[in-house]
């Protein structure tokens, strides 16, 4: 463990600071919460609000796993993974049944997360209504008072133009009946998986110092139209190294002559299935 | 006949610091009515609208309304939430210009399904077929649903905005120069659009204008205004043909007769 840092590099006013604004985050679920959002030693965008949310709650005993679009080893994962490591001398895993804390960016783990497992997202842009509504003062009126009907407008335009709704990722989602919430940049295929999840989940903004929250067993709808109901991604192929055919799966060119693979997202769970059919 | 009064206004007064925007203005609006505002720029109409409207909070006065539900309310007192529901679904504001009252940036479909969404109705179809059958009902062509207003004539721009605020089956309708800045042909077609639809639908009104044809083709009740009082109230057709007050009588007389 490096010396010179406290435990998990923030202060530890700082990370009360942040418990607190998590505690309020998850009394009201999906309300998006300011705070105080620390400078951390990585860039705005590669995780900074996410960093801070795992920095605050992390423990001693706690195991952590980090994955960047599903994958344990890439720089974003590995880098976040070794910061950890080097400020707190934790423990770190691949395997997703095996860790405590789960920080993630852009997938949602394949193995379904349990009771004792918190995942924490990093989150680009909180508001689910930025783009349809640019004033602050405005979205955040939009929220208190839930009038939410620019977010189905703009399915309603998809429908009209494309026959279905084309958005893929960062599908919004309705939570607990109340916010509409933005699920980060994660495939609409994770969205189901956020309904009733037993794990806790933290979302951090850093750039935009916003922190929100869903609760374990908490209600997460995908919006959609009752004529037009939310489905989610399928794929005719299967997963050219495991063979499964119930994950998210990426494809990749191999060649250039154009052919292509597909392969799954989460490593993890590709390897554990590769031994499993072994 | 037992008609419904559906808005009482009593001494309302705004002043924009020191200066009068429009003082002890008192009316009451009955449902199905049409009541025309008229007088010249700088009178008072558009800030009478804006205090009707919800939109500026007066120095004083005050504004009953009954709901569709029925009971009376005291509409200043309303917190901003009531006030924002009413204007997105029970009341609606046809602006002058209709880039004020239309999102260009969705299509003229997704302008109206707005309107509907808001109420809480979700399904595509229904709001495809509430779409297409308040543009034909506007005399649009329903076939354009899925184009852009940015790329309507204004003509067009202002029926759609009209369409947008009637697909919700509003009480009432604040229109503020609802033919402004259109060319005379276009004037004349979109108020008789607006004058057949007003009867078929039975929706109470209030209409902003400094053009006295306008009062006469649609309204039944005239607030006349100068220097922000009303000079003159009374029956359209009383007002217009048999002018009381030396202002109205002035703008009367200006009507250009060709």
């Amino acid at each position: 463990m490096k010396t010179g840092f406290n435990f998990a590099y923030l202060d530890e006013a700082t990370k009360r600071m942040i418990r607190r604004k998590i505690l309020k985050a998850v009394c009201i679920p999906g309300y998006q919460c300011p705070f105080g959002g620390r400078e951390m030693p990585l860039a705005y965008g590669w995780g900074t609000g996410g960093i801070q949310v795992t920095a605050s709650i992390i423990g001693k005993e706690d195991i952590l796993k980090v994955i960047d679009q599903g994958a344990d080893d890439t720089t974003n994962a590995v880098s976040i993974k070794n910061f950890f490591k080097r400020v707190c001398n934790i423990m770190t895993t691949d395997k997703t049944a095996e860790a405590s804390l789960i920080q993630t960016r852009h997938r949602i783990p394949e193995t379904t997360l349990n009771k004792d497992q918190i995942i924490v997202y990093q989150v680009p842009q909180p508001e689910p209504l930025r783009k349809l509504e640019p004033k602050e003062k405005e979205t955040r009126k939009l929220h208190a008072y839930k009038e939410y009907a620019l977010m189905h407008v703009k399915l309603y335009e998809e429908i009209s133009q494309f026959g279905s709704v084309i958005k893929t990722w960062a599908y919004p989602v309705e939570t607990n009946n109340r916010y509409i919430t933005d699920p980060t940049p994660i495939p609409k295929f994770d969205n189901p998986k956020m309904n009733n999840m037993e794990a806790l989940q933290l979302f951090g903004a850093g750039r935009e110092k916003r922190i929100y929250a869903i609760p374990p067993y908490t209600k997460v709808k995908s919006l959609d139209f009752d004529d037009h109901p939310f489905e989610i991604q399928t794929w005719d192929e299967c997963c050219s190294i495991c063979g499964s055919t119930k994950s998210y799966l990426d494809e990749i060119i191999i060649n250039n002559e154009g052919e292509k693979n597909f392969i799954c997202s989460d490593t993890d769970f590709c390897n554990s299935n590769l031994e499993k059919n072994k | 006949m037992n008609i419904k009064k559906i808005m009482h206004v009593e001494n309302l007064t705004h002043f924009y610091g020191s200066q009068i925007g429009c003082e002890d203005i008192n009316f009451d609006l009955y449902k199905g009515e049409i009541l025309g505002i008229v007088g010249e720029s700088g009178s008072g109409k558009s800030t009478l609208l804006k205090c009707l409207s919800g939109e500026i909070y007066p120095s004083s006065g005050k504004i009953n309304i009954s709901l569709e539900q029925g009971g009376v309310k005291d509409f200043l007192s309303l917190p901003e939430q009531e006030k924002r529901q009413l204007m997105r679904s029970m009341w609606g504001i046809v602006h002058q210009n209709p880039r004020d009252g239309l999102n260009l940036r969705i299509s003229a479909g997704g302008n109206i399904a707005e309107r509907l969404l808001n109420v809480s109705e979700k399904n595509y179809s229904h709001l495809r077929n509430t779409g297409k059958y308040w543009m034909e009902k506007t005399e649009m062509d329903s076939d354009r649903i899925d184009e852009f207003p940015i790329g309507f004539s204004g003509g067009m721009q202002q029926r759609l905005q009209i369409s947008k605020i009637l697909s919700s089956n509003p009480q009432i309708v604040f229109m503020d120069e609802p033919t402004g800045g259109l060319d005379v042909s276009v004037q004349a077609k979109i108020l008789d659009t607006i004058k057949s639809i007003v009867r078929d639908i039975n929706v109470t009104m209030i209409i902003v204008t400094h053009d006295l044809a306008v009062v006469r083709f649609l309204t039944d009740k005239l607030l006349v205004m100068k220097d922000g009082i009303v000079v003159e109230t009374g029956l359209t057709d009383r007002v217009l043909d048999d002018p009381q007050h030396s202002y109205t009588q002035l703008l009367t007389s200006s009507i250009l007769q060709v």
